[in-house]
Order: structure tokens, then C-alpha cells, then sequence
């Protein structure tokens, strides 16, 4: 019941917002919606920890595992902070008449229904519907990148939308592929010859071929949505158009959703070809990733860009973290998930505020941002460290898990070119942010910080210094779980 | 090598009076096609025979090859047409390498051809010859590449060969792989015969000529014999378009009624395919010249396709 | 499970998936706009031929659905669409492909052989169809290609679809009876919200840049 209702929930709250016509409205609308979101994404993780295995619902069609849970969870929570940043970013937006009426119905109506399918996709246990979920959540994301309408928003959205469809075209050949394997090995009467939860049990008698060349195919679709390398050209540009709470939740859920498809799929493919090949694919495309991300973090002149590669990075490391494997593996890379939904939506927040009161988003034209914007100016600091895994905040945790997988695996090379890459932007990431922040600024007046985003950012910065230090015992639990489905072993 | 002097005879007696013929008649239904009475279809017989009749005036400056281009032309095709089944099932002549011959033989008097529009010396001969010699470039694969496709579901180069087993065999007809390379081979058969889009037969304005610049300076017997040869080769590779793909009718045996029947087939055959030729020459319009290699090209990638489709769908 | 007498349905399934090889090829030369819709209008009505002709054969209904949805999304609809926004538009011809028409034809040559090399190990010659799974490959690699190569947003667009028809004919070919078909609505589904989005988009490139070329959708860099 409780499943249904998380999809039917933001849908049904999108379609409102399309028809109605008054600002204030919206807001509620959204607002009320993704509360309600959040405490079912609660209830549904309890009852999976309580099941001690997964609930369906609609005969089977969903299904949540804790895996699932778990993304759902972070989806959850950050779409509940992006709406509650959004309605002050937006009436900023409105005062300076950046957007229209017409483009915030727009951006109102289609965020729940983004949501809505990226709640959908860990929830579907048919691989095909969760294909289907992922592309409707990039669909109703162009139009969200385009929002303000400029030569470059319709240059960033058309990137997106063409290599986004070539990735998920590749992505739902890759899935045929699977499916060839599954009717192979089930007969072709199969009924559930798509479902993850059927196939994972007959993994080992797919056919190696056709799984071989459905995970390459697989790896380069749904790694181009979760934006790895060289498939990630597309992240800046989207990235730095949209508008702040859209980019906050392409790049702290939706990338889940996609690494989430990316995990389906390995699981099922380690279990037929042996942990060799899907690890050694998954290496190279993360540390790739990090490799590429490491130079144009370095160079970076426009901090919105600056956070896509931040991006790109993350991927990278989750993928490699999942490439490395073993129990190690499969936990870093979880945790890594989880610790990195939790803190970058700080950082995109905190670079919104900085662009809206500033209206750029170069570096080399703002210095000092902490006399003038105190509050932003800090925890843009504090999420700078954290994001870039800094002890002692919680990513630097995840990374150090996933370091220490690649030792045990023998892989010296590749931990230190991870070592290598993480450093780099490490250090370019703080002089750029260090930069930003501190130093003597050219007015000295402070302006006030909105409430709604500033409570949006302590609910995101509450978790971010806190995790580092301890982890609810319920919350650890849940990633256990996930860790043990991730690492193929449930 | 297989003799038969009155097969041979009798074949070189249809290809020398026959070729003229379909040239005649295709020109008469394109004026047709054009509201004009044109000329009729035996024109080209009173041509021929005027040339025969008339002095040749040779530039100083040709040489032997100018007078040894024509008599290599019209063997080569006669010889060409003696090794494609035209009537009878079995071709008269069959020289070692079947296909690969035929080719090669096109190609010899596509050569002497050139170089005769060389040899003396006029400006529009040798840009006739260059622009032959451009698009045979890419013609050339393409035809070897349409006829190897269905050598390999015969199993042999041998052109009697070929038709023998297409006859034997169910109505392949739907044969994906064979309809490819009658597309390709159609479109080679307009451009090594000098048909509208790749060559405009009937111009006259020398700076949009392929075929005819080269013939420029022939003049009598020379001339008829270039004409002559040019329409053979036409009559050939018609046949070949017709038999290799559709050997229906062809006669098995020697008997009297088989081999009409087998006459009065290859005749419609070669009325449709003719008309074929001309709705398409009616239609279009020339290429330029710098045109004409993407139309060859797309020959000879449906060529290289039908070759590969023998293999994916065997 | 063997059905009888497919002689003929292997012939009709061949000679359409070789034709729909011929199409793309078309598509990827051809530069009149008007004309690639019609051309990818075919290529779906083979397609859906195809679909029907696997359907007729093993008595299975919903892969008729299948063939009635692509019938009227991809023959009719779509096209139909696309026909609308190029009129809106008003651009018709195709600028200069970056490589010319014979290399074009050229590298498809050489992608139907890499379709076939890969396609190889999968064919299951007693199943009706399956020897279309290089067709299917090689649509999907031809239809990058045309996306790579042209510079129209429209053009774009029919290759995104093209390459979805590759997917298609695969799910046909590889098993007998097409994917689920809550997934093949969902795949319908986001084709067509795929489409619109694209021909919004379309319109508003035009209005901004005064031109469908995306080449001129340069500006955002490093």
C-alpha cells in the first residue's frame, strides 16, 4: 500500500501544480507532497528492516529489498530539501524577474513528476519498468534544465537529451540481452523472465556471451546517466543551466537511481561470469572518471561546473568502489552512496546562493563571500571539506572503505591512481572554494540570507557534520543489508 | 574450353544483329516517352552500315592503338557475349574463370577504349577518357561484387553455371541478398552503358560528354566498329541482368522448340528491361560529374551488402 | 518450439529486415528532411510486418499489439509529428553531412560487418527471425553513426528513433516472443514523450539560434 502510494503521491501533486495557477499554492503543494514522500520512504525502510528481506506490493510488480529502501530513502530526503530550498531560491528568482509565471508552473508541475519516476526505478522489480522509470526521470528533466530559457540552457538540454537517449538506447539493448540470457535458461513461456528477484536466483546458468556483452552494453547506458567517463560531457552543461534545486537533484539522487541500475545489473552479472570481468570494467570506467574529472576541477573557472565534475568524481568512486568488490567493496561503495546524497545537496545550495546574489558564476569574479554571506559562505567551507573526504567527515570514510578494497584486492595500481585522482581535486577544490570564501571581498555589506533555504541547508548540514561521527544504528543496518545485496551475497 | 562452332556461330550472328536493334529501340521509346516520333528502331543499322561505307580521317598524331581500339572493342564484347547464356541455358564459349573473365574483358576494352580517346591528342578525348575512367573505378567492384553474390549461392564463376543452378533451384525470388545486387547491377548497367543520370547518350555539347568524347575522332569504319561494340556490350550486360537473376525460359536442350521458346523469352526479357532503362532515363535527370561516385558508391554498397547478406541470412 | 511451415514467414522476416538495412542506408545519404521521415515511416512498417509475421507464427497476441503499436506510433504517428515540426520550421534540406555521402556509405558497409561479427554467436538458426539480430545491431550501430555525422536537430532525432527500431527488432529476434508488454507499452511510451520533447526543444533551437544546426550549440566549454 505504503509503495504505491510513494509513486501515486508525487504524480498526482505534479499534475496539480500543471493545472493550477497560483504560486503560493505550488508551494504548498510540493511542500506537502514530498513531506509526505519522506515519512513513507521512513516507513517502507522500517518495514523492510522489519521483514528482514523484501516487501512487494501489486503482486510482485514492486518490490523493495533494502538496497532499494535505501535509495529510496535518499531520493526521499533530497527532494524534501530541494523543495524547501526552491521556494525561497524561486521567489528570489521571481523579485528579479528571472523566470515567469508560466516557467515556475512549469518547474512545480514537473519536479514531483521527476521524483515520482525516480522513486519508481528502485522500486520496479522488472528490469524493463525500471528502464522505463529511469528515462520518464531524464524526460521530465530536460524541460527542467531548459527552465530559464537561454541559448546555453537549450544547448545544455539538448546534449542531454541526445547522449542521455543514446546511453539508455544502449542501456535497453543491454536489458534485451538479459532477457535473451533469462528466456534461454527459463523457456520462453517465462513470465517473469525480466524480474530481478527471478533472475538473481538462476544467475549462474545465464549464458556467459550474451551477459558479457549485456553488461558492457549496460555499463556504457546507465553509466552515461550516472555520468561516467567518457560519457559524462553532457554533466557540466546540464549541471550549471538548471536551475539550483533540479541540478541539487540530478546530482544527489538522480546519479543513485543510475548506480542503483549499475549494481542491478553487476549482481546479476558476477553471478554468471565470475567477479573478473564485470570488476575489471567497472574499475576502469570509475577511476577514468576520476582521472577526467581530476584536471577540469583544476582548471574550472565557473563553479556550477565545478560541482558536475565533483560529480563525475563521485560516480567514478562509487563504480570503482563496486569494481574493487569484496565485502570492502560492496560497503564502501554503499556507504559512499549514501554519505555522498547527504552532502552535496549542501554544496549546490550553497553555490545557488552565491550565484542568485551575485548573478555569476565565475571564480575569478567573486572573492570573500564569507563577510557578505556569512552563513553560506561557511558551510560552503564546511561542505567543501566534507564533500572532498576530509576527516573527519563521512565520505572520508567511504573513500578510505573503498582504498582499502582495492589494496585487499590487489589492485596497487589502481588505489593509487584513485589516491592520486582524489587528492588532486582535493586540492583544487579548496583553493578554488578557499578562495571564493575567504579573502577581502569588494563590498563589504551583508545581505540577509532567506530563511527557507537557510533552513533547507542546516537540515542538509545536520547529517553532513554528524555522520562523520556516528550513524543511528537503524540507518547502518539498512546499509549493511544493502552492502550484502550490493556484494551479491543475498 | 567447351567448342560448339554452331552455338558459337549462332550466337555471334544474335549478338551482332540484335545489338543494334535494342539500342534503336530504346532510343525510339525514349522520344516516345518524350511526345516525339523519333527515329526508328532500325536506325542504328543504316548508321552502322553508312559508317562501314565511309573514308576515315586519322589525326597525324594517333598511333597504332588508335587503329587497333576498335577491333578490341567489338572482339572483346563479341567474345563476352559469347560466354553468357543469352538463349540457351549453356553459354557457347566458357573460358576459364567465368566471371572473373567477363570482368576482365569489359575491362580490356574499357582500357583500349580510353586509350584510343588519347591517343590523338584532342582535348575532349582525353577528358572523356579520364571521366571513364573515374567512374569504371568505382563501377567495376560493384559489377564484380553483384555478380560474385549470386557466383557464391551457385558455387561456381561459371555464368552457365550460375543460371543451370538458379533454374534448378525454387523461385529464389525473395532472396533479399539477390534483389540487392540487381539494384546495384542496374545501377552499373547505366553507367557503363553511358545512360542518363551518369552520361546523357544523345548530347552533343562535348564538355558534358563521357562515352562520346571518346569517340570523337573516329571516323569511318572505325567509328562502326566502336558503335557496334558499344551496343554489344549493352546487349550483354542487359543479358547478363536478365539471366542471372531470373533464368527462367532459358532452353536446357538443343531441340528446336526450346531454343524458340527460350528466344521469344529472352526477347521480353530484355523488352522489359528495356523499359526499365528508359522510364529511368525519362525521369531523372544527369548527375554532375562530381555526383556520379556517390551514386556508384551507393552501387557498390548494396553490392558489398548483398554479399554480406548471403552469409547473415544463409 | 518449432512452429510449422515458417518457410515463408523466414522469407517475408529476411527480406524485411534487409530492406529495412537498405532504408537506413538511405537515411544516412539522403538529405531532404521530408524525405528521411518518410524513409524511417517505412522502415517502422516493416518492422511491424516483421512483428506481425512472428506473431502470425507462434499464435502469439500480445506481439500483435506490439506490431498495432508500432503501426500507428511509428508509422503514423510520429512521422506525423516530425512532418508538422519540420513545416513549422520551415528547413527542409540537410546542411553538409561531415563526411561525405560515398565515406558514409562506406563506414556502413563496415558497421553491417561488425553487426554481423557480433551477432554471430547468438543466431539460433531454428528459431523463426533470429537471423535478423545482425539488422538489428548494425541499425543500432548505423543509427550513432547518422546521429554523429549530421549536423539537423531533426535528423537527430529520426536516428535516435531508428536506433530504437534496432532495439526493436532485436528484442523480436532474440526471443520469440518480444519483451513483457507492460515493458514494450513503457518503451512506447517513453518514445513518443521522447519525440515531443525533442520537437519542443527543435522549436525552441530555432527561435533562439535562428537555425536547426547544432553545430552552432557550441558555447558552453571546459
Amino acid at each position: 500500500m505504503e509503495l504505491a502510494l510513494l509513486v501515486v503521491i508525487p504524480f498526482a501533486a505534479g499534475v496539480v501544480c500543471l493545472a493550477t495557477n497560483s504560486r503560493p499554492w505550488w508551494e504548498r503543494i510540493n511542500f506537502a507532497a514530498f513531506v509526505l514522500v519522506a515519512v513513507l520512504a521512513l516507513k517502507i525502510a522500517a518495514n523492510v528492516l522489519a521483514a528482514h528481506g523484501a516487501i512487494s506490493a501489486i503482486n510482485g510488480f514492486l518490490r523493495v529489498d533494502a538496497l532499494s529502501a535505501l535509495v529510496l530513502l535518499l531520493t526521499a530526503f533530497v527532494s524534501l530539501v530541494c523543495a524547501i530550498y526552491a521556494i525561497g531560491y524561486f521567489r528570489r528568482d521571481r523579485a528579479d524577474n528571472r523566470v515567469n509565471e508560466r516557467q515556475l508552473r512549469l518547474y512545480y508541475g514537473l519536479t514531483p513528476i521527476f521524483v515520482c519516476a525516480m522513486l519508481l526505478a528502485p522500486m520496479a522489480d522488472n528490469l524493463g519498468v525500471m528502464w522505463v522509470a529511469i528515462e520518464s526521470s531524464t524526460l521530465a528533466s530536460v524541460l527542467l534544465v531548459t527552465l530559464y530559457n537561454q541559448k546555453t540552457s537549450f544547448e545544455a538540454g539538448w546534449k542531454y537529451i541526445i547522449i542521455g537517449s543514446i546511453g539508455i538506447a544502449l542501456a535497453l539493448f543491454g536489458t534485451v540481452f538479459v532477457y535473451y540470457s533469462a528466456v534461454g535458461v527459463l523457456g520462453s513461456e517465462t513470465r517473469g523472465g525480466m524480474n530481478w528477484s527471478i533472475l538473481v536466483q538462476v544467475a549462474d546458468k545465464l549464458n556467459p556471451q550474451a551477459m558479457r556483452l549485456a553488461f558492457i552494453l549496460v555499463l556504457l547506458g546507465y553509466g552515461t546517466k550516472a555520468g561516467l567517463a567518457p560519457m559524462h560531457t553532457w554533466k557540466p552543461d546540464a549541471y550549471s543551466e538548471a536551475p539550483v534545486p533540479s541540478a541539487a537533484l540530478l546530482g544527489a539522487a538522480f546519479i543513485n537511481c543510475a548506480f542503483y541500475a549499475i549494481v542491478r545489473f553487476d549482481v546479476l552479472a558476477e553471478k554468471a561470469l565470475g567477479h573478473n570481468f564485470p570488476g575489471k570494467m567497472l574499475i576502469g570506467f570509475g577511476i577514468a572518471s576520476i582521472l577526467v574529472a581530476a584536471p577540469f576541477i583544476l582548471v574550472q573557472r565557473n563553479f556550477r561546473r565545478l560541482l558536475a565534475y565533483s560529480s563525475i568524481d563521485h560516480a567514478g568512486i562509487m563504480v570503482a568502489g563496486l569494481g574493487f568488490g569484496g565485502p570492502l567493496g560492496a560497503l564502501g561503495a554503499t556507504l559512499h552512496m549514501l554519505f555522498h546524497a547527504v552532502t552535496k545537496p549542501l554544496m549546490f545550495f550553497c553555490a545557488g546562493n552565491v550565484q542568485q546574489q551575485f548573478s555569476t558564476p565565475y571564480l575569478w569574479k567573486l572573492r570573500g563571500i564569507i563577510h557578505t554571506l556569512p552563513w553560506t559562505g561557511g558551510l560552503f567551507l564546511m561542505a567543501t571539506l566534507a564533500v572532498t573526504g576530509t576527516p573527519p567527515f563521512s565520505i572520508f570514510q567511504s573513500e578510505f572503505k573503498i582504498l582499502s578494497a582495492a589494496l585487499v584486492a590487489d589492485h596497487g595500481w589502481m588505489a593509487f591512481l584513485f589516491l592520486a585522482g582524489v587528492v588532486t581535486i582535493f586540492a583544487g577544490f579548496l583553493m578554488h572554494i578557499s578562495k571564493l570564501t575567504l579573502g577581502s571581498p569588494q563590498t563589504g555589506i551583508r545581505a540577509t540570507e532567506c530563511r527557507w533555504r537557510l533552513s533547507a541547508m542546516a537540515l542538509v548540514a545536520a547529517p553532513v557534520a554528524l555522520f562523520g561521527f556516528w550513524l543511528p544504528n537503524s540507518l547502518y543496518e539498512l546499509v549493511r543489508q544493502s552492502a550484502q545485496i550490493v556484494g551479491g551475497s543475498l | 574450353m567447351n567448342l560448339d562452332i554452331v552455338a558459337i556461330t549462332l550466337q555471334t550472328a544474335l549478338l551482332l544483329l540484335l545489338a543494334p536493334l535494342v539500342s534503336g529501340c530504346i532510343k525510339n521509346w525514349k522520344a516516345k516517352l518524350q511526345n516525339r516520333r523519333g527515329p526508328p528502331p532500325w536506325q542504328p543499322y543504316f548508321d552502322i552500315a553508312k559508317f562501314l561505307r565511309k573514308d576515315m580521317v586519322i589525326s597525324e598524331h594517333a598511333s597504332w592503338i588508335f587503329s587497333t581500339a576498335p577491333y578490341v572493342v567489338l572482339i572483346t564484347s563479341l567474345l563476352v557475349g559469347l560466354m553468357v547464356p543469352m538463349v540457351t541455358t549453356q553459354a557457347p564459349l566458357s573460358l576459364f574463370g567465368g566471371a572473373l573473365t567477363v570482368v576482365g574483358l569489359l575491362a580490356l576494352s574499357r582500357f583500349f577504349l580510353a586509350l584510343g580517346g588519347l591517343d590523338p591528342g584532342s582535348a575532349f578525348g582525353g577528358m572523356g577518357s579520364s571521366r571513364e575512367m573515374t567512374i569504371s573505378a568505382i563501377a567495376e567492384p560493384a559489377l564484380m561484387l553483384a555478380i560474385f553474390t549470386v557466383a557464391i549461392t551457385a558455387g561456381s564463376t561459371d555464368l552457365s553455371r550460375i543460371a543451370a543452378v538458379e533454374q534448378a533451384s525454387s523461385l529464389k525470388l525473395l532472396n533479399p541478398a539477390h534483389l540487392m545486387a540487381f539494384a546495384a547491377l542496374f545501377i552499373v548497367l547505366l553507367a557503363e552503358t553511358g545512360r542518363i543520370p551518369v552520361d546523357n547518350p544523345a548530347t552533343h555539347l562535348e564538355l558534358t560528354m563521357i562515352h562520346e568524347a571518346m569517340l570523337l575522332e573516329y571516323s569511318g569504319r572505325y567509328l562502326a566498329y566502336m558503335e557496334w561494340g558499344a551496343s554489344i556490350k549493352q546487349l550483354v550486360l542487359m543479358a547478363i541482368l536478365t539471366n542471372l537473376f531470373l533464368p527462367l525460359g532459358l532452353a536446357t536442350t538443343n531441340s528446336a522448340l526450346s531454343v524458340s521458346i527460350g528466344l521469344a523469352v529472352f526477347l521480353a526479357k530484355l523488352l522489359a528491361l528495356g523499359v526499365a532503362v528508359v522510364i529511368v532515363e525519362t525521369v531523372n535527370a544527369k548527375l554532375r560529374l562530381f555526383r556520379v561516385p556517390d551514386l556508384l558508391s551507393a552501387a557498390f554498397v548494396l553490392a558489398a551488402l548483398a554479399l554480406l547478406s548471403t552469409f547473415i541470412f544463409q | 518450439m518449432n512452429p510449422p511451415s515458417s518457410e515463408i514467414g523466414a522469407q517475408i522476416i529476411t527480406l524485411c529486415a534487409a530492406l529495412m538495412l537498405v532504408l537506413q542506408l538511405l537515411l544516412v545519404v539522403q538529405s531532404m528532411l521530408l524525405t528521411n521521415i518518410r524513409l524511417f515511416a517505412l522502415q517502422s512498417l516493416l518492422l511491424t510486418v516483421i512483428a506481425a509475421t512472428v506473431a502470425y507464427f507462434y499464435n502469439a497476441e500480445h506481439v500483435y499489439i506490439v506490431a498495432v503499436l508500432t503501426l500507428i506510433g511509428k508509422v503514423i504517428f510520429l512521422p506525423w509529428l516530425l512532418n508538422r515540426q519540420v513545416r513549422q520550421i520551415n528547413i527542409i534540406q540537410e546542411v553538409e553531412p561531415l563526411l561525405n555521402a560515398p565515406t558514409s556509405m562506406l563506414i556502413c558497409g563496415g558497421l553491417t560487418l561488425l553487426g554481423y561479427v557480433v551477432a554471430r554467436p547468438f543466431t539460433n538458426l531454428q528459431k523463426l527471425g533470429s537471423n535478423t539480430l545482425a539488422v538489428a545491431i548494425t541499425l543500432l550501430l548505423t543509427g550513432f553513426f547518422l546521429m554523429s555525422n549530421r549536423r539537423k536537430a531533426i535528423t537527430q532525432v529520426l536516428a535516435l528513433l531508428s536506433v530504437e527500431n534496432g532495439v526493436m527488432l532485436a528484442a523480436v529476434a532474440l526471443t520469440s516472443y518480444g519483451m513483457p508488454l507492460v515493458v514494450e507499452l513503457g518503451v512506447f511510451f517513453d518514445v513518443t514523450v521522447a519525440v515531443m520533447v525533442l520537437g519542443i526543444l527543435v522549436y525552441r533551437i530555432r527561435e533562439n539560434f535562428a537555425s536547426m544546426d547544432t553545430s552552432k550549440l557550441s558555447q558552453l566549454k571546459g
